[in-house]
């Protein structure tokens, strides 16, 4: 068994300690005014590190581990949409980007814009020229962002199944999964085409593509059928009573699978999810944040926190 | 005088110091670098992850200690070499054996516990005592060869 990252691990192990608990999530709920939340926030996280940061840690700690790269490629790939739509409606990318991300940037924009793909890294080369000639040839930006974000999911699995980490290849079928079966449900209320059901589902080996884009064709009473017959009934019966709801369990399956490696002392497994966990510690303070600003009741909040890596 | 019955006992020596050193070097080294990156974020936890990286160092001092302890009995140490046979010196040989082969792998292991061992300490301190005992468990095996090898040593007749 290997030791690799042993001391990058370690050091993981070290700033979970800081993340932000349940009785965190039920004191802040409880807060009675936005100076008291924002200051048991900040007792608690300090000054708060953005993604970027975390990222940045991360990357200090393990440089070279490529499995890790996995974790950005819907960044990636995102970031490819908002070059691509941005040169042809003449905008500044940089306000549409998204960090952290495994591209340069400046180079992102430079080889679109030049249409010199090869700049790309490899995994989404074809995928940008294919975009690109979709988008100019039929304008449709919602056939594009499909193209490009299931392109995203096959370049994750693909990625994963090289690196012959079985918790990547997990970790990436369980986010095909989810965004699958989203998809799938959108086209359905949408009636859309066969085949742009087609393009934007991506398909894994857990849910076969074919049989997903004819259920979610024939109709959403089709689709929650055929997701009963799946491993995964349970996030179609979520999706009946709330999208909400399906989208926590979504977070919630990844963050279970990120669990897994909390019991791990070495390799880069606690490294990756320590990354997920401060993900889902952002996007619950982002949730709670917007949900106190609406005024919703703390039964409401609750209900839509994420499940937590401590 | 027979120089191959003293040359085996030699590399006998050689050996229990050579691989049970090994396993140690790799043992503190894990250790090192788990608790290096706990000291890295937690400058405070130092005191209790250097007693973790102390753990797998044990090894080496056993290999140290039957090699110095066959050295002297066979007088390279102390002058006057004793006459030995292709058979003692084989004896002695494997004399060493127990712990240099227990040492290497027992130190290698034991630095896997002790870095495990480490993560108890970086995310609960106070359970530190818990990380020690686990680690400490893989040296009976090594304090076993030890005493093997020791009487093994002792009791191989010379002359």
């Amino acid at each position: 068994m290997g030791t690799e990252y042993a001391s990058a691990a370690a050091a993981v192990k070290a700033m979970e300690s800081s993340l932000l608990t349940y009785s965190d999530i039920e004191q802040l709920i409880g807060a009675r005014s936005v100076s008291d939340f924002n200051a048991l926030l900040s007792s608690k996280t300090g000054e708060g590190q953005s993604l970027a940061q975390v990222w940045e840690m991360i990357r200090e700690l393990a440089p070279g581990c490529k499995e890790l790269n996995i974790l950005l490629y819907r960044n990636d790939f995102h970031n490819l949409k908002a070059a691509l739509k941005t040169l042809l409606s003449n905008r500044d990318a940089s306000q549409y980007y998204i960090k952290p991300t495994n591209l340069d940037l400046a180079r992102l924009s430079g080889a679109v814009a030049a249409k010199e793909y090869d700049e790309l890294p490899e995994y989404m080369r074809e995928t940008a020229q294919e975009a690109y000639e979709l988008l100019t040839g039929t304008m449709d930006g919602q056939l594009s962002d499909s193209l490009i974000d299931a392109a995203a999911l096959r370049a994750m699995q693909d990625a994963a199944l090289e690196t012959g980490s079985g918790f990547m290849i997990k970790y990436a079928q369980l986010t095909t999964v989810c965004a699958d079966i989203k998809t799938a449900y959108r086209c359905s209320i949408m009636r859309k085409s066969r085949s742009f059901l087609e393009t934007a589902v991506c398909g894994s080996s857990e849910i076969d593509k074919e049989s997903l884009v004819r259920a979610a064709q024939a109709g959403k009473d089709t689709l929650f059928t055929f997701l009963d017959t799946t491993v995964y009934s349970e996030l179609g019966d979520l999706l009946k009573e709330s999208a909400a709801q399906f989208e926590k369990r979504c977070d919630d399956l990844i963050m279970e699978h990120a669990e897994s490696a909390r019991l791990q002392a070495f390799g880069f497994e606690p490294i990756a999810a320590y990354f997920i966990a401060k993900e889902a510690e952002i996007r619950n303070i982002r949730i709670l944040t917007v949900c106190r600003e609406c005024g919703a009741d703390r039964k409401t909040i609750t209900e839509r926190m994420r499940k937590l890596y401590v | 005088m027979n120089s191959l019955g003293l040359a085996l006992a030699i590399i006998g020596a050689a050996c229990a110091a050579l691989f049970a050193g090994i396993g140690s070097a790799k043992g503190v080294g894990l250790v090192g670098e788990a608790a290096a990156g706990v000291v890295s974020v937690d400058p405070n936890k130092f005191s209790k992850v250097l007693i973790l990286q102390l753990l797998p160092g044990t090894q080496g001092l056993y290999g140290l200690l039957t090699a110095i302890l066959l050295l002297t009995k066979i007088g390279v140490i102390g002058g006057g070499y004793e006459q030995l046979t292709t058979a003692q010196g084989l004896m002695y040989l494997g004399a060493c054996l127990p712990i240099a082969i227990v040492g290497l792998f027992s130190g290698i292991a034991q630095g896997r516990a002790a870095a495990a061992g480490v993560g108890i300490v970086a995310k609960k301190p106070d359970h530190s005592g818990k990380g020690i005992i686990m680690a400490a468990m893989v040296e009976t095996y090594a304090i076993l060869a030890l005493l093997i090898s020791i009487l093994l040593i002792y009791n191989i007749q010379i002359g």
